[in-house]
């Protein structure tokens, strides 16, 4: 049983963290107390820190250079799938969606964020036609889908799919994999063979995305870690930018939390479109 | 959207500037935001933050994980990508986000070195060190005063809102 002084000791811990001040021994103290049922995590401490943070922010004004704005402009145009479901309340211009606190329980986030697309998706074309839009991509999947489930219900529901198989270098010849993308949903998946337990605290696996029509270089899919004891692993991409004509997926090898520029020294495997 | 990138697009990018003196990188974690921003508006409920206070919410993660990464700290992982707005339980944090002025109110009851250090990162965007050398104070007490005000605040508010335990998100 923890006691209250720890509790005590870890909620400063997240206030650390939340401030983005936390040093290397912290934060294996925050890890290591937040595993523990006891030290649960709210988002009141961050809330209020972007609230201060907001508060105290608004009055300066920022003009955004032009070359920002017209790529904001592009971004807005490509990402259909927020703007075919946004709900706008015009009195505050508040976006707002009822059902998502109810639906949304899960700490695996691309999963959850999967099955509320779902039930939007299927929630919209219920009330819009009476009955199920087929226009539109509808990943049946299950609340709390595993990341199997997901992969398989976009694979499953969804058109347009870009689908390459992976080929590990020389030193992970022995790999194989796949990934499923799919650019109206921006979600994807690969599915991988074969590849080396990685120890997250000393090196991690990072996906890259190589999009011709948004920019030369690669964009960040998020970093992954390989557990013990799965020769195959599912894992979901996780693109903070909007993809819309991958043609290649690269994984690297990389510190841990990944780089922002890979200088690809250890390069895992590879993902070509012919 | 344009109407939210016109309103919001100044907080977003002092936030940025705040933790990523790079102007190209600022840039980025701008762009990044407005997307995040795209991908996460349906979950957003008024119940739980005002507009800007969500806005500002992913404008920090955002560009607190690019400031990790580009300080190459190993150590330091990337704060989870939008983890909290999707691991929500039924009841929202019950604190008083709604009114700018609950907020100041708030943050003037604090003792006045925490009140200073506030303005110094909150308003003026230094850094814990630039803090220190501005006041004197070692930087662990920065740190410390920091945490525990920011502790204190939300408790504060939370007492304006007649508040219950606030959610946790953490199963």
């Amino acid at each position: 049983m923890i006691n209250q002084e720890l509790l005590k000791h870890f909620e400063e811990l997240e206030a650390g963290r939340i401030l983005g001040d936390l040093d290397a021994d912290e934060l294996q103290q925050w890890e290591s107390l937040s595993k523990d049922p006891s030290c649960t995590v709210d988002l009141s401490l961050e809330l209020t820190a972007a609230a201060i943070e907001a508060e105290l922010s608004h009055d300066q004004e920022t003009e955004l250079s032009d070359s920002l704005m017209r790529q904001l402009q592009e971004d807005i145009s490509k990402f259909t799938v927020a703007d075919d479901h946004a709900e706008l309340n015009d009195a505050d211009n508040i976006v707002k969606l009822s059902a998502w606190k109810r639906a949304v329980t899960t700490p695996q986030i691309p999963w959850a964020i999967a099955a509320l697309f779902a039930i939007l998706f299927v929630a919209n074309s219920l009330t819009q036609d009476g009955g199920p839009n087929t226009d539109q991509p509808i990943p049946a999947i299950a609340l709390n889908p595993s990341p199997e489930e997901a992969r398989d219900a976009i694979l499953s529901n969804t058109k347009n799919l870009v689908q390459l198989d992976f080929g590990g270098t020389d030193s992970y010849n022995k790999m194989t994999g796949k990934v499923v993308w799919s650019d109206e949903l921006q979600e994807g998946y690969m599915t991988l063979s074969n590849l080396p337990v990685n120890d997250p605290s000393k090196k991690q696996y990072q996906l890259w995305i190589v999009d011709p029509t948004r920019d030369t270089k690669p964009v960040d899919g998020g970093v992954f870690d390989i557990p013990e004891g799965q020769s195959t692993a599912v894992i979901a991409i996780n693109n903070p930018l909007v993809i819309t004509n991958p043609k290649a997926f690269v994984i690297t090898m990389e510190q841990p939390g990944g780089v922002v520029v890979s200088k690809q020294q250890d390069v895992v495997a590879i993902a070509k479109a012919s | 959207m344009e109407h939210c990138i016109k309103k919001y697009s100044g907080l977003v990018w002092t936030i940025a500037k705040r933790y990523v003196r790079d102007h190209s990188s600022a840039e980025d974690v701008v762009q990044e935001t407005f997307v995040e921003l795209w991908k996460s508006a349906k979950r957003y409920d008024p119940a739980i933050a005002t507009e800007s206070t969500f806005i500002g919410m992913l404008a920090r993660r955002r560009a607190i994980d690019y400031a990790r990464k580009e300080s190459r700290r190993p150590q330091l992982d990337p704060l989870p990508d939008a983890e909290l707005l999707t691991q929500l339980t039924t009841e929202p944090p019950s604190v008083a986000y709604s009114a700018g002025e609950d907020v100041r109110e708030v943050i003037k009851q604090l003792p006045e070195d925490t009140q200073q250090i506030f303005f110094f990162h909150f308003e003026q965007g230094m850094t814990h060190p630039e803090i220190a050398d501005k006041t004197g104070l070692p930087l662990g007490t920065i740190k410390t005063r920091l945490r525990r005000g920011l502790i204190e605040a939300r408790n504060k508010l939370q007492h304006l809102g007649a508040a219950e335990p606030s959610t946790s998100y953490m199963s």
